[in-house]
């Protein structure tokens, strides 16, 4: 086993955006990169591969100037035989040409295999179904997410076809960024069964930038004799822009897991019900039911009492995130029935009633996407100035909230600096903790562990346990299912449609 | 300093407080003193009035702003379409003619003694200009009010109990917005100064100059429409077939030159330092 040594520091404007000693990546094996969002994962891989501006950015990798490494022999033989899958999918498709053109031009041109790969990643052998998708110029809502991030990994695959055709084994540095960010479990497994088939037929050398932790699982429940070859690694921070790269004990996930699992609560006494919400509404003329069962056949009311933490599970798109809208009262049903802290609501009901009864005070909820839920140019502390809690939120009442969420202590300079320039981890702890310090009867939790790392996982779980303990209804959104099954019994979840 | 010279906005600041101190070096050598002192006062009237537009402009569109969002919500519909209505008709009115019939009025005030202070008919004269211009303020504001209530950022802040008036005033408007605010504010600076120069010069022109004296105060505009200013920008003309002529200008004609200097060197350094500011700031 080699490994390869990267110490880079990566600048703009005399601040260091991302700088880390010692990057290793080990030859010719799987490395997954975990780490919270924003703390310079995809850029330290981006500047490894090679696909940085060095004109924009001031850059080193191994004490060498970024346009020496970017010209090296190493750098570009690498980068031949390699691919990198970007987050974004949409910045990778040129929207003037055609997706089948995109995916047989440049380097993977002269790839074989296309159609099986695409057979594989989309679970069909209709090519009459794969050419409606993909004879089309990529525009921003067409094909969807999930599709993109599919076209995206065809192209991925279609170099590794490339190199298991090669005599030798090449020097390769494969970076799948997020790769199954917009994919349900079931797609998620299938590249990842695909993916370590390739690596078993020729290695290759592949980073997976994730969030999801529970890819561990899936790794040592079907590929577990790939275990030896497959390597956690996290990023955490040491400092202002300087991080350190270390090994994830794949353990402490999956025994904390087992633990959540094991403790976790038994069936509510009974207690008040805080929300009651009919299981068939009407919105933007779709028709949803709340089932009791995964083959959603038996609806049921969706009923949340004081002390449960209750989990609502559908597909991406199907509504979970409306359904939360219009308990909240954000949007205004066709048709909607629910009992809300002892109120009949409707659709009928006027937004007044929740502006005055219901926002912060009965009810609050954390939006999915930190970046939009927060005022970004609002200080830390500003973030909570306004807030209904019906006394000035005291200096050391901050302080004290703060820190359950963020390490090394809060200074004056963490609570005067711009929510901004917080990493994605940290802008989602804020988010969740803006909502968490109000203390309501409801609590609506949206992919509430979206871009946090392990550690933050961890406290955000222990302390939504503290919160339902204390009284407070939760609802939570999230599709990483993993986790919530383990944390919530069948018997509180509901299933949308 | 070389941050500084190299924002484009700055660097167009510099220029003309640069510029204008050298002009007036020169005036204050070579210009007499009685010229001196109305250009000096043209001058300082003109920037003072402009300066209050902005000021007015700047309360008087926040407050409409907030005032419409406020009834836009509301179930009953009058009050807000009155107020759109009031604000169409302001806007269907063509600036420059607005702004004559307040100069107009400001002029029976004066000369019938309602107003007797300068200070007063500085104010009122720039709120008469602000009624004109503040609207493209409000517009500026309800467009990025929009543009947030759209996002989830507003409704986060909403269901966590956070004040609707916080979160326009403070969050939106003052936090999110101040900049492109301060960027049309600079714009409304020159748009103070063009309407100002514009309207002074047709009253000065056409209606009686004796009434325009005693009334209201001396501007740039006014000045450029004197007799002797006139005729230092008809030697400009000259200098085209007699360029040899052009030496005399700097010497002799320095009231007019100053005058038009001053009106259009400030007005294309405000472009550009509006230009400047929204480059800087990605606006």
């Amino acid at each position: 086993m080699s490994t390869a040594h990267y110490s880079v520091i990566i600048a703009s404007k005399g601040r260091t955006i991302a700088a880390v000693d010692d990057f290793s990546v080990v030859r010719n094996e799987i490395s997954f990169l975990f780490g919270e969002s924003g703390i310079g994962k995809s850029m330290l891989c981006k500047a490894i591969y090679g696909l940085l501006d060095p004109e924009e950015l001031h850059i080193t990798v191994n004490n060498m100037p970024y346009r020496a490494y970017l010209n090296s022999p190493e750098t570009r033989g690498v980068k031949q035989s390699s691919f990198f899958v970007f987050q974004e999918p949409s910045s990778h498709l040129y929207p003037l040409t055609r997706i089948t053109g995109q995916l047989r031009e440049g380097s993977i041109a002269g790839s074989a295999g296309e159609e099986e790969i695409l057979s594989r990643l989309w679970k069909t052998a209709d090519s009459a179904k794969l050419k409606g998708i993909l004879d089309v110029y990529p525009k921003p809502y067409r094909p969807s997410g999930g599709e993109k991030q599919r076209i995206l990994l065809a192209m991925a695959f279609k170099k590794i076809a490339l190199l298991a055709t090669a005599e030798t084994i090449l020097p390769t540095f494969f970076v799948f960024d997020e790769p199954t960010g917009s994919l349900d479990n079931n797609y998620r497994n299938l590249f990842l069964g695909f993916l370590f088939e390739e690596y078993r037929k020729k290695p290759f050398t592949a980073m997976i930038i994730t969030h999801d932790y529970s890819i561990i699982s899936e790794v040592y429940e079907h590929h577990n004799s790939l275990i030896d070859k497959i390597h956690y690694k996290e990023l955490t921070r040491i400092e202002e822009g300087r991080v350190r790269l270390h090994d994830f004990s794949p353990d402490d996930y999956l025994s904390w897991l087992r633990q959540t699992k094991t403790h976790r609560p038994m069936s509510a006494a009974p207690a008040g019900e805080v929300v009651r919400v009919a299981p068939e509404f009407r919105i933007f003329g779709h028709d949803h039911r709340i089932c009791r069962d995964a083959a959603r056949t038996q609806t049921v009311d969706l009923v949340i009492r004081r002390g449960e933490m209750v989990y609502v599970k559908a597909p991406s798109g199907v509504g979970k995130t409306t359904l939360a809208k219009i308990i909240m009262g954000l949007y205004r049903p066709d048709t909607f029935s629910m009992t809300l802290c002892g109120r009949a609501v409707t659709e009928a009901t006027q937004r007044s009633f929740f502006e005055q009864e219901i926002w912060g005070r009965r009810a609050g909820m954390v939006f999915q996407h930190a970046d939009e839920a927060l005022d970004l140019e609002a200080t830390v502390a500003e973030t909570f100035e306004g807030l209904p809690l019906g006394h000035k939120l005291t200096h050391e009442e901050l302080d004290r909230s703060l820190a359950e969420l963020f390490e090394g202590g809060v200074t004056e300079a963490f609570l005067a600096k711009k929510a901004k320039f917080l990493s994605g981890g940290q802008k989602q702890r804020l988010n969740l903790l803006r909502t968490i310090i109000l203390h309501p009867d409801l609590i609506i939790l949206d992919e509430p562990l979206n871009g946090l790392d392990f550690e933050s996982v961890r406290k955000i779980i222990a302390i939504l346990e503290e919160k339902r303990k204390s009284g407070s209804a939760l609802l939570m959104i999230s599709h990483n299912e993993e986790i919530f099954d383990a944390l919530v019994d069948e018997e509180h979840c509901y299933y949308l449609s | 300093m070389m941050k500084f010279i190299r924002s484009k906005d700055t660097r167009w600041l510099s220029i003309w407080v640069l510029s204008t101190l050298a002009v007036w070096i020169w005036d204050i050598v070579f210009l007499n003193k009685p010229a001196l002192h109305k250009v000096f006062n043209g001058f300082f009237n003109t920037f003072i009035i402009a300066i209050l537009v902005v000021v007015f402009t700047l309360i008087l569109g926040w407050m409409v702003t907030v005032l419409l969002h406020a009834l836009q919500s509301r179930t009953n519909r009058a009050p807000y379409l009155a107020v759109t209505f009031l604000m169409n008709l302001i806007r269907s009115i063509p600036q420059i003619v607005g702004i004559l019939f307040a100069y107009v009025g400001i002029t029976l005030l004066v000369a019938g003694s309602v107003i007797t202070s300068k200070a007063l008919v500085f104010i009122i004269m720039a709120i008469s200009m602000s009624l004109f211009i503040f609207l493209e303020l409000v517009d500026l504001m309800r467009d990025r009010i929009d543009h947030f209530t759209k996002l989830d950022f507003y409704s986060a802040m909403r269901v966590c109990g956070i004040p609707e008036r916080r979160v326009v005033n403070f969050d939106i408007l003052w936090k999110n917005s101040r900049l492109h605010i301060q960027n049309k504010l600079i714009a409304v600076l020159g748009y103070a100064v063009f309407l100002q120069c514009s309207v002074d010069f047709i009253i000065s022109v056409g209606l009686s100059t004796e009434v325009n004296e005693v009334t209201l105060p001396t501007t740039l505009g006014s000045l450029l429409a004197k007799i002797d200013s006139k005729q230092d920008i008809l030697a400009i003309g000259y200098t085209l077939t007699h360029p040899g002529y052009t030496g005399h200008l700097f010497f002799e004609h320095l009231q007019g030159m100053t005058v038009a200097f001053l009106i259009v060197f400030s007005l294309v350094s405000i472009y550009h330092i509006a230009n400047g500011y929204a480059e800087r700031h990605r606006l």
